[in-house]
């Protein structure tokens, strides 16, 4: 069954948090993982969920030779 | 003792001396003077002593800042973060005095007043600030109507040559039209979300002026479909030496109507006895030597539009690729409804299929032209190939003997 | 954050066109170069416009762009423009100011030039300036070949227009590879791990799915907590290094400068082409890159004296062939010279068609 627009958020947020130090993922590897899980979700709703976790703060896109979506950290190049 | 020996040996020389311009800047902004140190270090190392961020940028937007920090951030501190905001440029890099003034006056008081004017993707790049800067001098820039441009696995800032603005070979307004399409994929260009870049470069003729061709995954080159027109007269005046060739631009001072231009014709579709130019417009390829060569006696046809052309990326994974042609040929009107949703249908079959970091040129490759047609909404045209396969290996699918049986040359799409 | 301004794009072009362009759009007729440098445009309405164009580093400061916009407000009422290749165009309805504006750039040391058969301004990507995956400078190698080859930035005395442009990695953000000579920076080694920094700094994981190539592995020893590089799958992309500062690309011995030769992107009479490789190694050699500067002498000497007129250099080679080219320019033929990458089948010779 389809999430409502705060679930679908924080199904992704969780989504993201696991996969910290482990896998980066992208905004389109989230979106597939949202429609295998729940099939009947609205592809616009996710793309918005992603959004709002990146205007809150919660989350922050990287660059690393692609862009991914991850939770605040700091990098590596930042530390001395 | 300078600072900068080695940098030092760069200030003479009769083309222009950044290490002069920087120099002066360095004078009375600490990162400035840092900078010149630090490439003084690399010309002596013979390596670059930048880190690469991958964290830095704006809120809400995963583009338009790249991050960079030194790697002797004790002998350097004026660059120990030194990133980079793209500024998205104005079609055709018009500019009044006023708005670059502005640009400037916000990087003098956010950054190191230093910049690329313009970096690879068009943008104006300014180079050189912290993290803390970073909100500050986006919100002046928003405030005066500028936005940063794509950078990350996302649309990248579209850019054009100078179209119709001020060149009559541009088959279509490629300012407007790269206006139109920078603005119509601002989500796509500020949040990231493709599996790598997506270009688009806009050339308002054959002679691609921003080399679309090679460097756009989506190349969209003006092309005219019916007659060169031809002034007899000029052409005439061209063979007499009264007008000289390629607007006055090369060491040659008189045209051979024949020798020059007819004769290096690529489809021979042009003849001159002498008197009077004849083109066999059917079996031209514009090419636009021969107009590049008379300007002031041919002009591109009055039927004009443009060729869309996918795929091209520099050699990173599999080898460079340039565009091939996919539409030969689609007229250009405001609001380009037909492109961007086609645009849009492309965005959906990459993104859908496409692995990290894969181009939409390196996927047609690997799941097939059949594929990528199809699934856009496309029939194949015969332009799309220099020439068909030469292998035995092709395979036909129901929906093949379905059109077959129903008399159709290809299935529906 | 109400007040916060996003997605607003860039202010519409038309803004910033001066009347006469406004005027004209896409009534324009013909052009002529009056002389390098300085072109006119005719319009259908009988209206002209001179564009008088100048060089510049494209790297620059904020003063030296404002003196460009001190000369565009004394002769151009406050109107400038920038071309594909960093040239700045000075805009003029009045014919009479043309040597004006010249006089003001030659006293700001901007060129006039980069029109019809010229060597114009080399696009270029960062360097050392900036960037954190080169092999060797990006502002420096233009500079010094800029001035060697300056004589052709402000004439027209090449059978053709000749482009220029550098890429400081083999990432090639300038997009080089169909320029005429493009001049691309190399590295020759594989990273070097540098297990103690790796731990404190990288993640593993993502730094091994980093690698295109599949070249990067976890360290066997498991107490290392780091990865190896497989040095003959590596191909020096340096996303690795994107990834994790504790994998340096560089070798300050061994990296170098490659250069590629005869592509192009207009359609005139051939249709574009890559560039292919003509020297595979040249030292590093900064502050001004000799060895650079002799070779890309050497190719347009050579091209300028054996080129048929309006060829381009990758016309020039094809037509006399590339082992002719190897003659001519004294570049000896090398393994580097033979593709076994991806397609390399397509470039090997399959005819009676060449010569001793």
């Amino acid at each position: 069954m389809a999430l409502s627009k705060e679930e679908l958020v924080e199904f992704i947020y969780d989504m993201v948090l696991k996969a910290q130090g482990k896998k980066q993922l992208k905004a389109m590897d989230l979106q597939k993982a949202v429609l295998k899980a729940h099939p009947d979700q609205d592809k616009t709703m996710v793309k918005f969920a992603i959004k709002e976790l990146i205007d809150t703060g919660r989350c922050v896109y990287t660059y690393f030779g692609g862009s991914f979506v991850e939770i605040p950290h700091e990098e590596g190049a930042a530390k001395h | 003792m300078s600072d900068t020996p080695l940098l030092d040996q760069l200030e003479s020389g009769p083309w222009p001396s950044f290490v002069k311009d920087l120099k002066r800047v360095a004078a009375r902004k600490p990162a400035a003077k840092d900078l010149l140190k630090q490439l003084d270090r690399s010309y002596k190392d013979k390596i670059t002593h930048w880190k690469h961020g991958g964290i830095v940028g704006v809120l809400g937007y995963g583009s338009g800042i790249i991050g960079r920090y030194s790697d002797l951030p004790d002998e350097f501190p004026g660059v120990e973060h030194f990133h980079t905001i793209r500024v998205n440029q104005p079609s055709g890099w018009f500019y009044t005095t006023q708005a670059l003034r502005d640009l400037c006056d916000i990087w003098d008081r956010h950054g190191s007043s230093i910049l690329n004017v313009h970096g690879s993707t068009g943008d104006m790049i300014f180079l050189g600030t912290t993290t803390d800067e970073l909100e500050p001098t986006f919100a002046e820039l928003t405030a005066k109507g500028w936005d940063l441009g794509g950078s990350g696995s996302a649309m990248r800032t579209p850019s054009c040559c100078v179209g119709k603005a001020r060149c009559e070979y541009s088959c279509y307004d490629t300012m407007d039209f790269c206006y139109e399409m920078t603005q119509e994929f601002q989500f796509d260009m500020h949040r990231p979300s493709f599996p790598y870049k997506f270009k688009i470069k806009c050339s308002g003729c054959p002679n691609d002026c921003v080399a679309a061709v090679a460097r756009a995954d989506l190349s969209v080159i003006g092309v005219w479909k019916d007659d060169i027109r031809i002034d007899q007269a000029a052409v005439a005046a061209y063979h007499a030496g009264e007008i000289k060739p390629r607007g006055g631009g090369s060491p040659y001072a008189k045209l051979d109507v024949k020798a020059d231009v007819t004769d290096l014709c690529p489809t021979a579709c042009m003849s001159f006895d002498g008197k009077k130019l004849a083109i066999d417009n059917k079996n031209c390829n514009h090419c636009m030597h021969c107009i590049s060569l008379m300007p002031q006696a041919l002009r591109v046809g009055t039927d004009t539009g443009a060729t869309l052309l996918l795929g091209s990326h520099a050699p990173i994974l599999e080898g460079a690729q340039m565009s091939w042609v996919i539409v030969p040929f689609t007229e250009m009107e405001p609001p380009y409804d037909n492109i961007k949703e086609l645009i849009a249908n492309i965005h959906e079959w990459w993104s859908e299929n496409g692995k990290n970091r894969e181009r939409v040129g390196e996927l047609m490759l690997r799941l097939g032209m059949r594929n990528f047609f199809k699934s856009v909404g496309l029939e194949p045209p015969s332009q799309t190939v220099r020439t068909p396969r030469a292998n035995p290996f092709f395979f036909w699918h129901a929906e093949d003997f379905e059109a077959e049986a129903a008399g159709r040359k290809y299935i529906k799409i | 954050m109400a007040e916060r301004i996003t997605d607003i794009g860039p202010p519409k072009y038309d803004k910033f066109l001066p009347p006469v362009i406004k005027e004209n759009y896409g009534k324009w007729k013909y052009h002529e170069i009056l002389e390098p440098g300085v072109l006119m445009h005719v319009s259908e309405s009988g209206a002209k416009v001179y564009s008088v164009r100048g060089g510049a580093a494209r790297l620059v400061t904020t003063d030296l762009v404002k003196e460009l916009c001190d000369i565009a407000d004394k002769f151009c009422d406050g109107y400038l423009r920038f071309t594909s290749r960093n040239n700045v165009e000075f805009l003029l309805t009045d014919q009479g100011k043309i040597a004006g504006v010249k006089d003001a750039c030659k006293k700001m040391g901007v060129p006039i030039g980069a029109t019809g058969h010229s060597v114009s301004n080399i696009v270029h990507t960062q360097g050392w300036v900036h960037c954190h995956t080169p092999a060797i400078d990006a502002s420096g190698i233009v500079k010094s070949v800029m001035d060697d080859l300056f004589d052709y930035f402000g004439s027209h005395k090449l059978p053709a227009q000749v482009r220029i442009a550098l890429a400081c990695c083999l990432n090639m953000c300038g997009a080089v590879h169909c320029s005429d000579i493009a001049i691309l920076g190399i590295h020759r080694t594989a990273p070097k791990v540098n297990h103690d920094r790796l731990r404190h700094l990288c993640e593993i994981p993502t730094t091994i799915a980093a690698c295109p190539t599949g070249a990067i592995r976890p360290h066997p020893d498991k107490s290392i907590k780091s990865v190896v590089v497989n040095e003959e799958r590596c191909m020096y992309c340096g996303n690795c290094y994107t990834m994790c500062p504790a994998l340096p690309v560089f070798d300050s011995e061994k990296g170098g400068v490659a250069l590629l030769v005869g592509g192009k992107v207009s359609n005139s009479k051939t249709p574009p082409m890559f560039s292919k490789l003509a020297v595979p190694y040249l030292p590093n050699n900064p502050p001004r890159w000799p060895e650079v500067v002799q070779a890309i002498r050497k190719i347009i000497t050579k091209y300028a004296e054996g080129a048929n007129k309006w060829e381009r250099v990758g016309e020039w080679v094809e037509r006399i062939g590339w082992e002719k080219f190897f003659e001519v320019c004294d570049i000896p033929f090398t393994f580097q010279h033979i593709d076994d990458y991806r397609w390399a089948y397509d470039t090997y010779r399959t005819s009676m068609h060449f010569k001793f």
